[in-house]
């Protein structure tokens, strides 16, 4: 079994998964119905808990097989759960209609890849052979590209819970980062990070179903009262 | 010991308040713990003073002068605003209806109080463990905390407006904190290819620095961009500015302030941070034109809101933007000099900021609105106390002599001139004499002018001697500054210039002679 120790194969499927976890994104953009949107985004989780366990078996980087654990938990499999049934407690099942429509949203966050890449392109130092930097140089741009699209998704959706999506996939992207770039950020701050990620999502969902008791929707482009 | 002591008092008042329920023992737990927590504050600042920066856990919590200042003044505007909330719940328990509750004085205002009294303490904890934290990504955490603490606090009125303005703030803030987080990422990145440094203490502040001159320049600069454009949002930095009128003018006023105050505060605090890291790996040059730029933005962005603006809460709001603007206009002229106007401006905008909201509040309180057209101006022959303080803090917080606010602003000015930063210091102080004409109308037309025969407010004990006690102090300030708080600012701007370059001599103190 001297195959699965073999850094080279490690790096294979790690870039394969990564490079799954943003057709995953782009199909977040993509898709119109709110439940599917959910699902797709504890698909995403799951698979970047599945590059945190590689990454953490091939470089002997035990930590991060906590940071996988509670990406499995927190993100792939609660979040997910509690979200769709704040969906269902609400009461709206239809679909989302973004600001943009969907194929142009899809070719506008194929742009904003080619823009993760350029950036990810301006601090790479051809020099440096080593596997830790090569996986650093093939995770970075996508780790922006997520960035930069779930950004995108919260500026084009008008419902609340799809902004919240964006938001946590914006997070997955900064995942991404952490745990290919330095494996991982100190465990402490790991937790520290999981746990504002849960507290926040809580907040989210209660202010959301909130919004969605007082307004009837949870179409937050109503939410225009102060200005100025 | 006393750094714990600091984080445990505030983390404990939480949920001993949410268990006492009755509102005298919420409100003395709350008083209590700011007032063991300030005192534990000046504790710190002198033992910092004396013997120099103290860590504890193995440097996983650490004080400079810096955090030191942050914390001072973070535990005296939480003191402050926990006598004035006193007197500005017990009217809203009596006078106030919730969406929720038909009449007065009934359970929701019992649960909304409890609320705001449990939160409260759990929003100051997390802003001194902002300016405690060693680790980077701890104060990312605490940052974070901030935000999650205090969304309940804005929606504490529970009107449409209030969960408009709450969603607004937990979104951008969400969105800029995230950036912030990016660009902790990647200066761990930047440090770590260079130094391989792991485990535990990488991310700590003092390791950091000590190695920044060796760090990756090119990851280094887009996190602080990243980290600018991130804390920025939290600090409501233009143009990320637009949670912040909303959600100042939806929170009761205690909060506001402390939002004001505080938080503003602390997300500076984190920049600055960053920024000694960043000016000590690219030289100054690069982090100042970029904080130059974002700091006139700022102050320009809030003039024409000034100048129009029909509310008075959400005009304290924009005079928040400005000041944030300010202070980060004297991060970018940098120097001695600048950062000493920074770290003064500061800690004056923390002492006059909390009056300005408090008068305010009374004066919404007593009318039942915020807007300028409602109010017909002459409150002061009603409000006597409130309309002379809200006149006196507008005097102080538009930088007029001989308030302290003026010599603070006076001494960023001198930086932009003796760094040659002529056309930043010639827009500034333009802008700052526009904004001040559109303060001195506004207020000037709300509180002064005939008596429309506004009855009386019935006077409240709690709520004046907040406002008498701040307005003596602004008073004071303007005079004389305390040797020791001197002496705290000072070591304070030390901390940043002798940080960010390599010599490390203490500039300040041989540069500077204010008094």
């Amino acid at each position: 079994m001297s195959f699965l120790h073999d850094p080279q194969l490690g790096n294979t499927a790690i870039t394969l998964m990564a490079a799954l976890v943003l057709v995953l994104q782009i199909a977040m953009v993509a898709q119109r119905w709110l439940v599917t949107n959910i699902r797709v985004f504890g698909v995403q989780s799951f698979v970047l808990a599945a590059i945190a366990a590689t990454i953490a078996w091939f470089n002997h980087a035990n930590h991060l097989y906590v940071a996988a654990l509670l990406m499995l938990l927190l993100k792939a499999l609660l979040l997910p759960i509690v979200l769709e049934r704040l969906v269902a407690k609400v009461g709206i099942r239809h679909s989302i209609h973004p600001v943009i429509n969907v194929p142009l949203s899809v070719l506008i966050s194929g742009g904003l890849t080619l823009l993760g890449y350029v950036v990810a392109e301006s601090f790479y130092h051809p020099e440096e052979t080593s596997t830790a930097a090569t996986l650093g140089h093939n995770m970075l741009p996508i780790a922006i590209s997520l960035f930069l699209i779930g950004f995108f998704m919260i500026v084009n959706r008008r419902n609340g819970l799809t902004q919240v999506l964006g938001l946590l996939s914006m997070e997955n992207g900064l995942f991404l980062a952490a745990i290919s770039l330095t494996y991982g950020v100190p465990l402490v701050v790991e937790l520290g990070i999981f746990f504002d990620v849960l507290v926040g999502a809580m907040v989210l969902g209660i202010l959301m179903y909130r919004i969605g008791e007082t307004f009837d929707s949870m179409d937050v482009s109503r939410l225009r009262r102060l200005r100025g | 010991m006393i750094l714990l002591w600091l984080l445990i008092v505030p983390l404990l008042a939480g949920p001993v308040a949410f268990a006492v329920r009755r509102r005298a023992a919420m409100e003395a737990v709350n008083l209590i713990a700011f007032l063991i927590g300030l005192c534990l504050a000046g504790a710190l600042a002198f033992q910092v003073l004396a013997s120099g920066p103290i860590s504890l856990f193995d440097g996983f919590f650490y004080a400079d002068a810096l955090s030191s200042l942050i914390v001072l003044l973070t535990a005296f505007v939480a003191l402050v605003c926990a006598v004035y909330a006193v007197g500005y719940f017990r009217f809203v328990e009596q006078n106030t209806v919730f969406p929720d509750q038909p009449q007065p004085d009934g359970p929701a205002a019992a649960r909304k109080l409890r609320k705001y009294y449990s939160l409260m303490p759990l929003f100051v904890f997390s802003m001194i463990l902002v300016a405690l934290a060693n680790n980077l990504g701890i104060l990312w955490v605490a940052s974070e905390i901030t935000t999650l603490a205090s969304v309940f606090l804005v929606t504490f009125y529970a009107r449409e407006t209030s969960l408009e303005a709450a969603w607004k703030y937990v979104m951008i803030g969400g969105v800029g904190l995230s950036m912030a987080l990016f660009g902790t990422i990647l200066t761990y990145y930047s440090a770590h290819r260079v130094l391989g440094i792991d485990s535990l203490a990488g991310l700590n502040w003092t390791m950091l620095l000590g190695n920044a001159s060796v760090f990756d320049k090119a990851t280094m600069r887009l996190a602080f961009i990243l980290i600018l454009l991130g804390y920025g949002t939290k600090a409501g930095m233009a143009p990320m500015h637009t949670w912040k009128p909303d959600a100042y003018s939806e929170a009761p006023v205690p909060a506001a302030a402390m939002l004001a105050a505080g938080v503003l505060n602390c997300a500076l605090y984190g920049l600055v941070r960053f920024y000694i890291l960043t000016s000590k790996c690219l030289g100054p040059e690069f982090a100042s034109q970029l904080l130059i730029v974002f700091g006139l933005l700022s102050i320009g962005v809030a003039v024409p809101f000034i100048l129009v603006q029909k509310s008075f809460r959400r005009l304290l709001a924009y005079s928040s933007i400005d000041h944030c603007g300010i202070m980060v206009l004297a991060l970018g002229f940098g120097g001695p000099l600048g950062i000493l106007g920074l770290f003064l401006h500061m800690t004056f905008h923390a002492v006059t900021k909390p009056l300005l909201f408090f008068c305010a509040g009374n004066i919404q309180q007593h009318l039942g609105t915020d807007l300028f057209r409602k109010a017909k101006g002459g409150l002061i022959h009603a409000m006597p106390w409130s309309g002379a303080a809200f006149l006196l803090g507008m005097l102080a917080v538009t930088g007029t002599p001989p308030f302290s606010l003026f010599l603070s602003e006076f001494t960023i000015l001198r930086a932009a001139f003796s760094g040659g930063h002529y056309l930043p210091g010639v827009l500034f102080v333009a802008f700052l004499v526009v904004i001040f004409s559109g303060f001195i109308l506004h207020i000037g037309n709300l509180v002064l002018g005939a008596d429309t025969g506004l009855p009386a407010p019935a006077p409240c004990r709690w709520k004046k001697y907040s406002l008498l006690g701040l307005a003596s102090l602004i008073i004071l300030l303007g005079f004389w500054i305390p040797g020791p708080l001197f002496h705290l600012i000072q070591s304070a701007a030390d901390v940043v210039v002798t940080g960010q370059s390599a010599l490390g001599a203490p500039l300040v103190k041989s540069l500077v002679r204010l008094q």
